[in-house]
């Protein structure tokens, strides 16, 4: 594994990895999606600090840990973090970028669709 | 069924109602075990799972469920999907009443979104009323749609599977939201799905997702003020103007549903489900893509009106932003039913940010196990969006039903 992420370090998004990432039964979702966004590496070092932190305290921070596993309940509006969302949308190439996807912007030269 | 299937075995609490829905269509029986199994609190199957358990008992024939006694194992034996049949599934004309108890914190999105994935493969109309103290008709913290979005986001959808929406009938009789202690309800919901078929029509969602043309929404009060309704969609305006001018909000003022209260001397009543929240809807020009954004105001209390409105402009912005022809409210319900779909291969379109969220992981490893093939994926090469082309083969399983009948 230590070898495959060596080849494509650093690049993440790949369409072919999800493919490839997608079934592998060996992984949790939440996993598949950290490999795929090229975040494992830092995700890795979290985990190794964790574990250590649990051998320290004992079992206490485990019980925790699959506490706020369990918590996670299916959701069908994903919890936004609102002040980033407005910091984002306040931002104007932002704004610019996704004019490009409203109607109104086929009078700056979009295609009309 | 002279030979017995094998139980697909599978663990966890996610995708519950997901899961049994795949049962129930695809005839396979299922067995969940670790359903939160180390809970100190709630251990096992939740309020609003059990309720599930009971509306698909109702609107099947022939299931058969076991819970352990901890309820952190089901087993479940799917029977036929017959719908509301007068005399036998539902006790007065055509409707089967679905009494859901005190306690359950979903909004009725959650029992409305795999209800109407059976609907199209039942034997006869769907009909059911949702009635009893724990409706919730808005949103809720838990992440459900309200029924607004609903009606006007994710049925739609169904027309794309040459499933006619217009025959589909969602009536509130009566809102609700969950109310000061994040209990509440009361609220009635009435579904009619009337466009049963032999097999969803194979779905070629693969063009660009087009732009944006207009926004659409209901602002809703249930027994405060019905000002919050205008102040929401001020603030909503605020955000949305500088991208689209055809914008329209609905305001829907109501009173909150009175219930018995037993606490207090014999006959006395109160109110409950009081609350406000906001949903918007962007449609686009091109056929079938919807993106949609829901907030509602906590239960706790303590949020302006004006926040509201604020959060749901900005949520709607980053759904749209997000791509793909399907919001990732939707991507379940397109998602399963194109994998229900005849045995050829249908494409959708997908954003990165839809595609990359553990429910949609979660929906191809449960749909695989379920024995459908495993998707195929692309990337979309017309133009730089970065959105990925999902190719989905129907299992072609279709409406036993219809089949027999």
């Amino acid at each position: 594994i230590e070898k495959a992420q060596a080849l494509h370090g650093g690049r993440s998004y790949r369409t072919a990895d999800l493919a490839r990432l997608m079934y592998d039964e060996a992984l949790t979702a939440q996993e598949v999606l950290r490999r795929w966004k090229g975040e494992v590496e830092h995700a890795e070092d979290e985990d190794k600090d964790d574990e250590s932190g649990d051998s320290d305290d004992g079992g206490f921070f485990q019980k925790s840990k699959a506490e706020t596993e369990e918590d996670i309940e299916d959701r069908h509006i994903p919890a936004f973090n609102y002040d980033d969302l407005a910091a984002k949308w306040s931002v104007e190439e932002n704004i610019e970028l996704l004019r490009q996807r409203f109607t109104t912007a086929t009078l700056n030269g979009g295609d009309g669709n | 069924m002279s030979t017995k299937p094998e139980f697909v075995r599978l663990t966890g609490h996610r995708s519950f109602a997901q899961r049994l829905v795949l049962a129930t269509l695809t005839g396979r029986p299922v067995h969940i075990s670790k359903i939160r199994p180390n809970s100190p609190t709630h251990p096992g199957l939740a309020p609003h799972e059990v309720s599930f358990l009971r509306l698909l008992e109702a609107v099947t024939n022939g299931s058969s469920m076991q819970i352990s006694y901890t309820g952190t194992t089901i087993t479940y034996q799917p029977g036929l999907i017959t719908g509301a049949v007068p005399g036998y599934t539902s006790a007065d004309g055509d409707l089967i009443e679905h009494v859901v108890p005190a306690g359950c914190a979903r909004g009725v999105s959650y029992f409305l979104l795999p209800l109407c994935l059976l609907a199209p493969f039942a034997k006869a109309h769907m009909n059911v009323r949702f009635s009893g103290p724990g409706v919730i008709t808005s949103a809720t913290e838990a992440g459900d749609l309200s029924v607004d979005t609903f009606r006007t986001a994710i049925l739609p959808l169904y027309d794309l599977f040459g499933i006619p929406a217009l025959r589909v009938e969602l009536k509130v009789l009566q809102r609700s939201c969950s109310g000061p202690r994040g209990t509440g309800g009361a609220g009635v919901v009435e579904l009619r799905f009337a466009s049963q078929v032999r097999l969803p029509r194979t779905l070629h969602l693969n063009r660009g997702p087009g732009r944006v043309k207009r926004v659409r929404g209901v602002a809703y009060a249930t027994g405060v003020s019905a000002s919050n309704n205008a102040r929401m969609i001020h603030a909503a305006r605020e955000v949305l103007n500088p991208f689209v001018s055809d914008i329209h909000i609905a305001a829907q003022y109501d009173q909150a549903p009175l219930v018995a209260d037993p606490g207090e001397k014999a006959g006395s009543k109160r109110r409950m489900g009081i609350g406000f929240g906001l949903s918007l809807v962007a449609e686009s020009s091109a056929v079938g893509v919807i993106y949609s954004a829901d907030v509602v105001a906590p239960s706790k209390g303590g949020e302006i009106p004006e926040d509201i409105g604020k959060k749901c402009a900005y949520q709607l912005l980053e759904s749209i932003d997000q791509g793909g022809c399907v919001s990732r409210a939707a991507a379940g319900t397109i998602l399963t039913l194109m994998a229900m779909g005849s045995e050829d291969i249908g494409r959708v379109r997908l954003g990165k940010d839809i595609i990359g969220t553990e429910e949609v992981i979660e929906l191809a490893r449960d749909l695989k196990k379920f024995g459908a093939s495993s998707w195929g994926l692309r990337d979309v090469e017309d133009d730089d969006s970065g959105d990925l082309l999902v190719a989905v083969r129907g299992i072609g399983v279709g409406n036993v039903g219809k089949k027999v009948a």
